[in-house]
C-alpha cells in the first residue's frame, strides 16, 4: 500500500508537470488546445494525488496528515483541488494554472525531502482536536498559497500597468498632434473607473499578435489578467483562509490544553502561527483602509505567507 | 501652562490609541516580541541554556538580560504592550459599539437625493403610491431586508447589519480573549508531582516536586484533596513505539475515595477546578539498606533517565547514608530488562531487573545543595562495585547490606488550575462566529419613494453598498425588477 501511494504520488507529480507546461504554453501563445489538454491532465493528476493520499492513510492506519511529508502532500492536493474546482470557474483565471501548478510541484518536490515511511504516531499526537487542527491548517495553508501566487502576479501586473500608464501619459501630447494612423501598433482604449476615480489605459490585447507582430511577444498589457482581477482573486483566497486559520489556531490551543495543560505556551510553533495570523489580519484591515489597498496590502500578504513558510520549514526542521 | 500641555499631550496619546492602526501595530510588536522569545532561550522554561549563554558569552547575555529577552513574556515591555493593546482595543471598540447601537435605534430620515446615489432606478407601477410602497415593503421583507422607516409613501431598508454586529463581536471577543489570558495567569497555578505507584499525593503547595508556579492573585487556594496512584502502565506497539501512558488513580476527599479514574495522554483528570495531566513516568526500585541489622532506607527511589525517548539507557539514582562514619553513598544504575540491554534492544518492560551499584565513602558534602540523583564525588572514594538482582541481597565491605526488594513505576503529573479556560473557550468560539459575517456579508441600504403619476405611481429607488459594491450592482438590478415588475425602468 505504501508503494502504491508513492507510485501514485509520482504519477500525480508528473501529470502536474505536464499540465503546467500546457497551461504555460497557453499563457504564452494563447492557443486554446493546450489549455483544454492541460486541464484534463491536471484533473487526472488530482485523481492520482487523491489516491496517493488515501492509500497513505490506509498504509499508516490513521488520517494521512501526521508528519511533514504528508502535510505538504495534502497541502498540494488542496491547492490543486481548490484551483481546479473553484478558482477555474472564473474563465480568466484559467490563464494562471501554470503558476498554481508550479507552486504545487515545488511543494511536492520539497515534501519528498522530508519523506518518512508511514507509521503510527506517539500518544500525544493521537487526538481528535489535533486531527481537526492539522486539517484546518492544511486547507488554510493551501488557500494562503493560492493567495500568495495571485498576490505576486498582482504585484507584477500592477507594475506593468503603471508603466503603461506612465508611457501613455508621456505619449499623450504627441498623439494629440499626430494625425489618424500615426503608426502606433496597438489600439488604445481609455477606461475610466468611477470607483477609483482614475482612468486606466489599456492596449487592445490581440491585435499585435496575429499579423506583423512576433508571435508570443508580450503585449504591453501583458498576458496576465488585469491587476484588479488578480487582487480580487488573492483577496478571496485570503479572506477564506483567515477564519480557517483562526479555527486552526483555536483547535490547536484546545489540543495543547488537553495534552500539556496549557492552551498557549508561546512555543515557536505557536509564536509563528500568531505572527501569521496578525499579518493577515493586518492585510484584511489594509484592504479596508484608504491608501493601503492595493500594493501595500499585497506586501503585507507576502509577509504573512513568509511567516507561514517559516513556521512550516524553519520551525519544524531547525528550531524544534 | 504646564498642565495645559500635559493634557494636550495626553489627548494626543489617547487619540492615537483610538486608531485601529495603533492597535494593529501594538499587536504586531507583541508578535515581534514573541519572535524574540521563540529564538532566545527563555529562563522559565530552559534555565540551563540561559546559564550556558551567561558562561559562554557574558556580555551578550547581560545585554539580553537587561532587555528582558530571557523572560520575554514576563518582561516589563511585553506587559506594557499588552496593556496598551487592551486600552487601544477598548478605545476603538467603545465608540464603534455606541455608533452601532445609536444607528439601530435611530429612525432614518427619508433620503432626498435619490438620483445622486450610486444606484438609482425609477419606473411606473400600478395602484396608488400607498399600495406601491406596501408592495415594496413586503417584497423587501421577503428578501430579508430590514425595513426601517417610511411612512405612507416612502421607505428605507437595510440588509447586512450582521457584518457590523459580527465584526464588533469578533473584536470584543478578541479583547476578552486577551483578558482571559491574564485571568488564567493571575489566578491559577501550575505544579509538577512525581508519585510512585501505591503512594498518595496531596494537592498542597508543599507537596509538589518544586514550588508550583502560582499566579499573583492565586492566594494559596490549593484544594487539599488527595490522589492515590494505584498503578501506572505504558503499552507499546510492536515497533516499540509507546501506544499509551495510563495512570489509574483514586481521588480522596477527607479520607474517603470519591472517584476512581484513569489519567492518560490527552485525557486529563479534572477535579474541583484542578486538572491533572499525564506528563512523564519512570522506574522506582525499592531498595532496603541495612547496617549491622539496622534498617537505614527502604522507601522506593525515583530513578531518572537522561533521555526518556531512549529506552536503551539504564536508569540512574543514588542512595546517601550520611549517618554512617565515614559517610557512604551508592550510585545505582537500573536495568529493567538486562537481557534486552545486552542484546542492544530497548528495555520497555521489567524482566528480571538488575541493579548495578558503585559504592563510595568519605564526605557526601550534604551541607551544599545537590541533586538527589547523583553523588558529589570530590571528597569520596570508590570502595566497591557490583550488582544485585531483584529479590537478592549483597553485602558490601564494611557491613552495609543492600536488598533489591521490588520494582515499581512512578508517574509524573502536571497539576494545573486555570480559571480563565472557560472564558477563553467561549471567546474563541465568539471570535469565529463573529468573523464569518464580518468577512462575508456586506451592508447595503435602499430607499424607495412613491409619487402619483397619471393613474398609477412612479416609484423611485436609490441604494448603495458599503462593501462589495460589485456584487450589489447585480443585486440592485434584481431588486428593481422585483419592485417594478412591468413598469418602464430607467437605470441611468
Ligand atoms: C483596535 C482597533 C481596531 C479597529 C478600530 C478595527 C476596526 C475594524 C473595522 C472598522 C473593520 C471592518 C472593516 C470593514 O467592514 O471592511 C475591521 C475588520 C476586521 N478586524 Fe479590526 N479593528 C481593530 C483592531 C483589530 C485587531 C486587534 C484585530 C486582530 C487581529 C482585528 C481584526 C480584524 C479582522 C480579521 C477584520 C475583518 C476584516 C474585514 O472585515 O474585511 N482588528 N476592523
Amino acid at each position: 500500500m505504501t508503494e502504491a501511494s508513492n507510485t501514485t504520488f509520482g504519477v500525480a507529480l508528473a501529470l502536474y508537470l505536464v499540465a503546467m507546461i500546457g497551461y504555460l504554453h497557453n499563457f504564452a501563445y494563447r492557443r486554446p488546445a493546450p489549455l483544454a489538454a492541460a486541464r484534463v491532465v491536471a484533473y487526472l493528476g488530482l485523481a492520482a494525488h487523491a489516491a496517493s493520499v488515501v492509500l497513505r492513510g490506509l498504509a499508516a492506519g490513521r488520517v494521512p496528515w501526521g508528519n511533514m511529508y504528508e502535510y505538504a502532500s495534502v497541502v498540494g492536493l488542496a491547492v490543486v483541488a481548490v484551483y481546479l474546482l473553484v478558482v477555474e470557474r472564473r474563465v480568466e483565471a484559467r490563464r494562471l494554472g501554470g503558476f498554481v501548478l508550479g507552486a504545487t510541484v515545488l511543494i511536492m518536490a520539497a515534501s519528498t525531502m522530508v519523506y518518512v515511511e508511514p507509521g503510527p504516531l506517539i500518544p500525544a499526537l493521537n487526538s481528535g482536536w489535533l486531527r481537526v487542527h492539522v486539517l484546518a491548517a492544511i486547507v488554510s495553508s493551501a488557500l494562503f498559497t493560492l493567495g500568495f501566487v495571485f498576490t505576486v502576479l498582482y504585484l507584477i501586473q500592477d507594475r506593468r500597468e503603471r508603466r503603461v500608464e506612465r508611457g501613455a501619459e508621456q505619449r499623450a501630447p504627441a498623439m494629440a498632434s499626430a494625425s489618424v494612423g500615426s503608426g502606433l501598433p496597438h489600439d488604445l482604449a481609455v477606461e475610466s473607473d468611477p470607483e477609483e476615480g482614475r482612468a486606466t489605459v489599456t492596449l487592445g490585447p490581440e491585435r499585435g499578435n496575429g499579423h506583423g507582430g512576433m508571435p508570443g511577444r508580450p503585449t504591453r498589457r501583458g498576458r496576465l489578467p488585469a491587476s484588479a482581477a488578480l487582487d480580487d482573486l488573492a483577496a478571496k483566497a485570503i479572506t477564506f483562509a483567515f477564519p480557517l486559520w483562526t479555527f486552526a489556531v483555536v483547535a490547536g490551543a484546545i489540543w495543547a490544553e488537553q495534552a500539556w495543560g496549557r492552551y498557549w505556551g508561546w512555543d515557536p510553533k505557536e509564536v509563528w502561527s500568531f505572527v501569521t495570523w496578525v499579518l493577515f489580519a493586518g492585510y484584511l484591515h489594509a484592504r479596508a483602509t484608504q491608501g493601503w489597498r492595493g500594493r501595500r496590502a499585497a506586501v503585507i500578504a507576502v509577509l504573512g505567507f513568509a511567516a507561514l513558510l517559516f513556521n512550516l520549514i524553519v520551525v519544524n526542521l531547525v528550531v524544534s | 501652562m504646564a498642565t495645559g500641555s500635559f493634557t494636550r499631550g495626553m489627548r494626543s496619546v489617547w487619540r492615537s490609541l483610538r486608531s485601529m492602526r495603533t492597535a494593529l501595530i501594538l499587536l504586531l510588536l507583541l508578535g515581534l516580541g514573541s519572535v524574540v522569545g521563540s529564538l532566545v532561550p527563555q529562563a522559565p522554561s530552559s534555565p540551563a541554556r540561559v546559564a550556558q549563554l551567561f558562561a559562554d558569552r557574558p556580555l551578550l547575555a547581560r545585554v539580553h538580560d537587561a532587555l528582558g529577552f530571557f523572560d520575554v513574556y514576563g518582561s516589563w515591555w511585553f506587559t506594557l504592550l499588552y496593556v496598551l493593546l487592551l486600552i487601544s482595543l477598548a478605545a476603538c471598540l467603545i465608540p464603534r459599539t455606541r455608533g452601532l447601537v445609536r444607528g439601530m435605534a435611530a429612525r432614518w430620515q427619508p433620503a432626498r437625493d435619490l438620483e445622486g446615489m450610486r444606484h438609482f432606478a425609477s419606473g411606473r407601477v400600478e395602484g396608488s403610491p400607498q399600495e406601491a410602497v406596501g408592495r415594496a415593503r413586503r417584497a423587501l421583507r421577503r428578501r430579508g431586508w430590514g425595513v426601517r422607516s417610511g411612512g405612507e409613501t416612502a421607505l428605507a431598508a437595510e440588509k447586512g447589519l450582521a457584518r457590523e454586529v459580527g465584526s464588533l463581536a469578533f473584536h470584543w471577543a478578541f479583547f476578552l480573549l486577551l483578558i482571559g489570558v491574564v485571568i488564567g495567569r493571575g489566578f491559577g497555578f501550575t505544579g509538577q508531582a512525581t508519585v510512585i505507584e501505591g503512594e498518595v499525593f496531596t494537592e498542597a503547595h508543599a507537596s509538589y516536586d518544586f514550588p508550583p508556579r502560582e499566579g499573583r492573585f492565586f492566594d494559596e487556594a490549593h484544594r487539599g484533596f488527595q490522589v492515590r496512584v494505584l498503578d501506572f502502565e505504558v503499552s507499546y506497539r510492536e515497533s516499540g513505539l509507546p501506544r499509551d501512558f495510563v495512570s489509574r488513580v483514586e481521588v480522596i476527599e477527607e479520607g474517603e475515595v470519591v472517584r476512581t479514574e484513569e489519567i492518560r495522554v490527552n485525557h486529563p483528570l479534572g477535579h474541583r477546578g484542578v486538572k491533572l495531566y499525564q506528563s512523564g513516568y519512570g522506574w522506582a526500585p525499592m531498595v532496603e539498606v541495612r547496617h549491622e541489622g539496622e534498617l537505614l532506607a527502604s522507601d522506593p527511589l525515583v530513578f531518572v533517565t537522561d533521555d526518556p525517548n531512549d529506552a536503551l539507557r539504564p536508569w540512574r539514582g543514588a542512595i546517601k547514608l550520611p549517618g554512617l562514619v565515614p559517610q557512604v553513598g551508592l550510585e545505582l544504575q537500573l536495568l529493567p530488562d538486562p537481557a534486552a540491554f545486552v542484546a542492544g534492544r530497548p528495555m520497555l518492560e521489567a524482566r528480571d531487573p538488575f541493579l548495578a551499584y558503585r559504592a563510595f565513602r568519605g564526605d557526601l558534602q550534604l551541607t551544599e545543595a545537590q541533586s538527589v540523583f547523583r553523588l558529589e564525588k570530590e571528597r569520596l572514594e570508590e570502595y566497591d562495585s557490583g550488582g544485585v538482582a531483584i529479590g537478592e541481597t549483597v553485602e558490601l565491605p564494611g557491613g552495609v547490606e543492600v536488598t533489591f526488594r521490588d520494582l515499581r513505576q512512578y508517574t509524573q503529573l502536571l497539576v494545573k488550575r486555570d480559571p480563565g479556560t472557560g472564558l477563553m473557550l467561549a471567546t474563541a468560539v465568539l471570535v469565529l462566529v463573529g468573523l464569518i459575517p464580518a468577512l462575508y456579508s456586506s451592508r447595503r441600504r435602499i430607499w424607495v419613494r412613491a409619487m402619483p403619476e397619471g393613474d398609477g405611481t412612479r416609484l423611485e429607488i436609490g441604494g448603495f453598498a458599503l462593501q462589495r459594491k460589485g456584487a450589489f450592482d447585480e443585486e440592485f438590478g434584481r431588486l428593481v425588477r422585483d419592485l417594478v415588475p412591468r413598469g418602464r425602468v430607467g437605470v441611468p
